[in-house]
């Protein structure tokens, strides 16, 4: 497995463990084990999500970083050329197989 | 408002062309217990709920409801994106591939399209919530009779996936319900619509 797929995999667990933690967290608001497990999960999302638009393309709107981002030049059709990098990176829906 | 993150849910990697599949699951994108109608049943009932953090929960749960929507979708367009005319044919997928080729559309597995009657925003709680548990339950169902037909792993496991978060929300939205009638009068939880009969004071809500 590529580096790319390994991030995005280990993105897609942190999402998904706030994904779950939320709608408890909606309907046990008081719940001090679930809000200790939230704040360390946002923590490592924002981690390696910061990684992953360095190195590869953004996947928010607040990680697109025009000249900085997606130093690995892939994905992109202006590899090192100033561009605004939102196009960058494959479409989520197409079959990635771990590349 | 929205934001939109560039990445799937749970992933999806499909290598084998089969339009007979994408055929049935389809059903969970537009048909009667699909994505599409869970989003907009949740998306629409919040504003007029009684209790904020049960229109909270709808606001979370439909917006998750949006994810798998994209989930579905990525997994027709990789089922039907090689497909042949001929495939389309052998595989009794030639209806919609006349109408739409390999375009998404969202219609149920019998082909009936999409429809807002598939889902309710009555404007009471109590009936709201009721529906919501429902729709959980009938979306898990129909997830059971997908997992059941298709052997296809790499179809399965994102279905699985799914079949679970049909599991989690019914949970959530049997606690939304437990707190609301905290709100009511115990005596006759169904006495009046906690969200239209404003002038009945409710403890709290």
């Amino acid at each position: 497995m590529s580096e790319r797929a390994k991030l995005l995999r280990q993105i897609q667990e942190i999402g998904f463990t706030m994904d779950d933690l939320l709608l408890y967290l909606d309907t046990h608001p008081l719940d001090p084990d679930a809000m200790e497990a939230f704040s360390q999960a946002r923590e490592q999302r924002c981690r390696l999500t910061k990684e992953y638009s360095g190195k590869f393309e953004p996947l928010t709107l607040c990680q697109v970083c025009p000249d900085t981002s997606n130093t690995t030049g892939t994905f992109t059709k202006y590899p090192g050329q100033k561009h605004f990098t939102w196009s960058d990176g494959p479409l989520p829906w197409d079959n990635q197989g771990g590349v | 408002m929205w934001t939109y993150e560039k990445r799937l849910q749970y992933p999806v990697n499909i290598t084998k062309t089969c339009p007979k599949t994408a055929s049935l699951i389809i059903s969970q994108f537009g048909g009667p217990d699909g994505e599409l109608a869970a989003s907009m049943r949740y998306l629409s009932q919040r504003y007029t709920m009684p209790c904020k953090e049960t229109a909270g929960l709808l606001t979370d749960i439909g917006t998750e409801e949006l994810a798998h929507l994209e989930l579905i979708c990525a997994m027709i367009f990789q089922l039907t994106k090689n497909m042949k005319a001929e495939d389309a044919k052998a595989a009794g997928f030639d209806a919609y591939y006349v109408d739409h080729t390999s375009g998404i559309w969202p219609a149920a597995a019998a082909g009936v399209p999409f429809n807002a009657c598939e889902f309710q925003s009555k404007g009471d709680a109590v009936t709201d919530l009721f529906e919501d548990l429902a729709a959980e339950q009938k979306a898990r169902s129909t997830y059971e009779n997908l997992i059941r037909i298709i052997p296809d792993p790499e179809v399965r496991e994102p279905l699985k996936f799914l079949r679970e978060r049909e599991v989690v929300h019914f949970q959530r939205f049997g606690e939304a319900l437990e707190r609301i009638k905290t709100k009511l009068d115990a005596k006759n939880f169904y006495y009046f619509n906690a969200e239209f009969d404003k002038d009945v004071k409710i403890a709290g809500v």
